[in-house]
């Protein structure tokens, strides 16, 4: 989420689901509040709507931020980025991340394809970084052998 | 030839008191001399490098006396995501005793720590850690725990995979007070429904409770996706480059995963633990808590909240070498020190000796750490499909006659057996309802009897396994998700076990849990080091076992009446 949200947030106001359930939204766009046993048993909620939204993977970043913990801000922030990818599509990424799995052609085209696609270029920066380290330490695939052998 | 009966050269008579001390039980634990060019060695090695840290342009350049042209990719990704690079040269400038005085100095604060602990390096932590001696690494971890209250984790597993035991032991579970619940299989094709019946079980024993199936890495993430699990811990990591990659991952892959599964709202921790590098046969010539160290930095720099550690799976290494429970105990204060949730180990048979094993518990138990086991057996340890924990159901009274001695909380309690029969009996009704609104295989009455009186897998009817095999395939196909669970247990009548799920679920939603150290307390607040940060300042502070969880901790299955010596307190 480029988009940061400006709400101020601090220790305090976590939990957010005791101490700010407002601001709390399922990706479908109900409020937290809408997720009760009655709209369970009537149908009215699926799958989807109990998942994290990005816009509350951006708040615990925040939360995280204020409580001096940095990586696991950015942790939030990538994973902000990934709540609109598909699991099966976020598996694969995942697997194309393991040693020799992927040629740096195909990690750059990973990066940009998290970068253009799904408008994730802090996921993108993590894959190119992967890419430069892979090079060095001989952990990319020969090319052709992508698909092929998969571990050493 | 002579003429006396002569004996048997190569034997010579022993003392009657060595036959005792042969004959103990500690005497079948395997010991070894260490071995530092190999590894096998736990924080004292003359290999281990010597701390250093350049940095450059905003850039660490050297650590730990390499250059970055050098970096392996551990390195790598602790110079460029754990290491504070702003404070870095001047907190390893430090002097390491001064480093150590202010883990055990109660005048400084865990805020005051961290201050100096997010820039230092691998080598320079170690060089910490080895001023200290036990007492002192447990004042450091009772300090820098980063939840205040501390709590307690359980392995819920059976042998026969039955969904069954496994509902009944994660309510029992529950009831008596684990805040985590994870199981694993024997046979894992059994997962969807063996997942489901702990998820069912620990929302019966007690609202909140979260549960989790440890599997291979993707197999893990989907039960998480579709909300039949809550969390996940089963995330190995390793301390050396080349057994990084003999696990099939590295820093960036697992930094992506951690980010996957936030991505889904799904708590996450990362494991690792001392021995792991030296048992998969490529340490690199270090000592085992310098390859932790580099672990939970790792951990650390991809911004996971947690590290399970203190050796785990790999406690006979530092349990068969000088000072290696010393080193255990030192990597579970290293991670707190990161500033990481520690979920402490205490989780794998390591000795054959009672004694032993009870020691081996102390430096996590009496300081108190996030959880301190990592999977303790709330089954019989034949059950544990873990391959046995450090403790199991037959060691419930000794754990809470030991907290009771010592006024330390180790997440457990005493429950009557009413209650625990009543928890039992509801859970397995609760999965027999669950299992005929999904179609699943049916759970009988004669089960629901057996698991209600049951000790373990044994004591239970055969199940049709290839039955449950096929039904386990169906929760997959089907897509059943955790809101298709809500759903059959409140339509079934258990509308108390249905809301507490639901509960569990909709925090999905918060991202409350991602928080560092989380736990759903039993009215479901979470409860994080944010709103509980660990506020210990010396005596009279920090957690304090007091008040109505001290008289509930007073309780054990038989104690004197004051007023009544012939009666016991209920």
């Amino acid at each position: 989420m480029s988009a940061s949200l400006d709400t101020g947030l601090t220790r305090g106001d976590y939990p957010l689901s005791v101490n700010r359930p407002e601001l709390l939204r399922t990706p479908t766009g109900k409020p937290i509040t809408a997720l009760t046993m009655d709209a369970v048993v009537s149908g009215e909620l699926s799958a989807e709507d109990l998942r994290i939204a990005p816009e509350t993977l951006e708040l615990q970043a925040q939360l995280a931020d204020a409580s001096n913990r940095p990586q696991l801000a950015m942790n939030f922030r990538r994973a902000a980025e990934m709540c609109a990818i598909p699991d099966a599509e976020v598996l694969g990424m995942y697997n194309a991340l393991r040693p020799r799995a992927s040629t740096a052609a195909g990690l750059a085209a990973l990066a940009d394809r998290l970068e253009t696609t799904w408008s994730a270029p802090v996921c993108a920066g993590l894959v190119r970084e992967a890419a430069e380290v892979y090079a060095r330490r001989d952990l990319l695939a020969r090319a052709g052998a992508e698909d092929g052998e998969d571990t050493p | 030839m002579t003429a006396t009966q002569p004996r048997p050269s190569d034997q010579p008579r022993h003392s009657l008191r060595t036959d005792v001390l042969e004959a103990r039980p500690v005497n079948l634990d395997g010991f070894v001399e260490e071995w530092p060019e190999k590894g096998l060695v736990a924080m004292e090695s003359a290999f281990d490098p010597a701390p250093s840290v350049r940095v450059e342009d905003g850039r660490i350049v050297e650590l730990d006396g390499r250059q970055r042209a050098d970096f392996d990719f551990m390195d790598t990704f602790i110079a460029d995501h754990a290491i504070d690079v702003a404070s870095a040269e001047e907190s390893n400038a430090l002097p390491s005793a001064e480093i150590a005085r202010m883990l055990i100095d109660p005048r400084a604060s865990r805020d005051d720590v961290l201050a100096v602990t997010r820039g230092l390096t691998p080598a320079k932590v170690l060089d910490v850690l080895k001023l200290m001696n036990v007492v002192e690494i447990m004042q450091g971890m009772q300090k820098m725990r980063a939840r205040r209250t501390p709590a307690n984790q359980a392995h819920s597993t059976s042998a026969r995979d039955n969904p069954v035991q496994v509902a009944a032991d994660a309510a029992e579970g529950a009831l008596r007070g684990f805040a985590e619940l994870e199981t694993t299989l024997g046979v894992l094709r059994y997962a969807p429904l063996v997942a489901i019946a702990l998820q069912v079980g620990a929302q019966v024993g007690r609202g909140g409770v979260l549960t989790q199936c440890a599997l291979e890495e993707a197999t893990e993430l989907e039960l998480g996706m579709r909300g039949i699990t809550a969390y996940a811990e089963t995330i190995s990591i390793y301390g050396t480059e080349s057994v990084f990659i003999d696990g099939d991952d590295t820093p960036w892959s697992k930094a992506f995963l951690a980010s996957a599964y936030a991505s889904r709202g799904i708590k996450m921790r990362f494991t690792s633990g001392t021995g792991s590098e030296v048992q998969m046969g490529n340490a690199e010539g270090k000592s085992m808590l310098y390859l932790e160290i580099r672990c939970i930095l790792m951990a650390k720099g991809a911004g996971v909240q947690g590290l399970q550690n203190g050796s785990i799976s790999c406690i006979g290494v530092p349990g068969a070498v000088p000072g290696g429970l010393r080193a255990v105990a030192a990597e579970n204060l290293v991670a707190s020190m990161m500033d990481l949730e520690c979920a402490s180990g205490n989780d794998q048979s390591f000795s054959h000796s009672a004694m032993r094993r009870t020691a081996r518990m102390m430096p996590q138990l009496l300081p108190g750490t996030d959880f301190v086991c990592s999977g303790y057996s709330a089954v019989p340890n034949a059950d544990n499909m873990f391959a046995g924990s450090n403790f199991d159901t037959e060691d419930y009274d000794d754990w809470n006659t030991i907290q009771r001695d010592f006024q330390v909380d180790g997440g457990l309690r005493h429950v009557r057996e009413d209650e625990i029969l009543l928890a039992r009996s509801k859970a397995a009704r609760a999965l027999q309802a669950l299992f005929a609104y999904l179609d699943l295989p049916a759970v009988t009455d004669d089960e629901v009897e057996a698991a209600t009186y049951a000790n373990s897998s044994a004591d239970y009817p055969f199940r049709d396994v290839l039955a449950d095999l096929k039904g386990a395939q169906a929760v997959m196909d089907r897509g059943i998700t955790g809101l298709d669970i809500v759903k059959g247990l409140e339509s079934a009548g258990f509308h108390d076990v249905a809301e507490n799920l639901l509960t569990v679920l909709r925090q999905r939603v918060s991202g409350d849990l991602l928080q560092t150290s989380a736990v759903l307390t039993a009215d479901f607040t979470p409860l994080s080091a944010i709103n509980d940060p660990n506020d210990y300042a010396g005596p009279g502070t920090g957690y304090r076992l007091e008040g109505e969880r001290w008289a509930e901790l007073k309780k054990l299955r038989h104690v004197t009446s004051a007023t009544d010596p012939e009666s016991e307190v209920r």
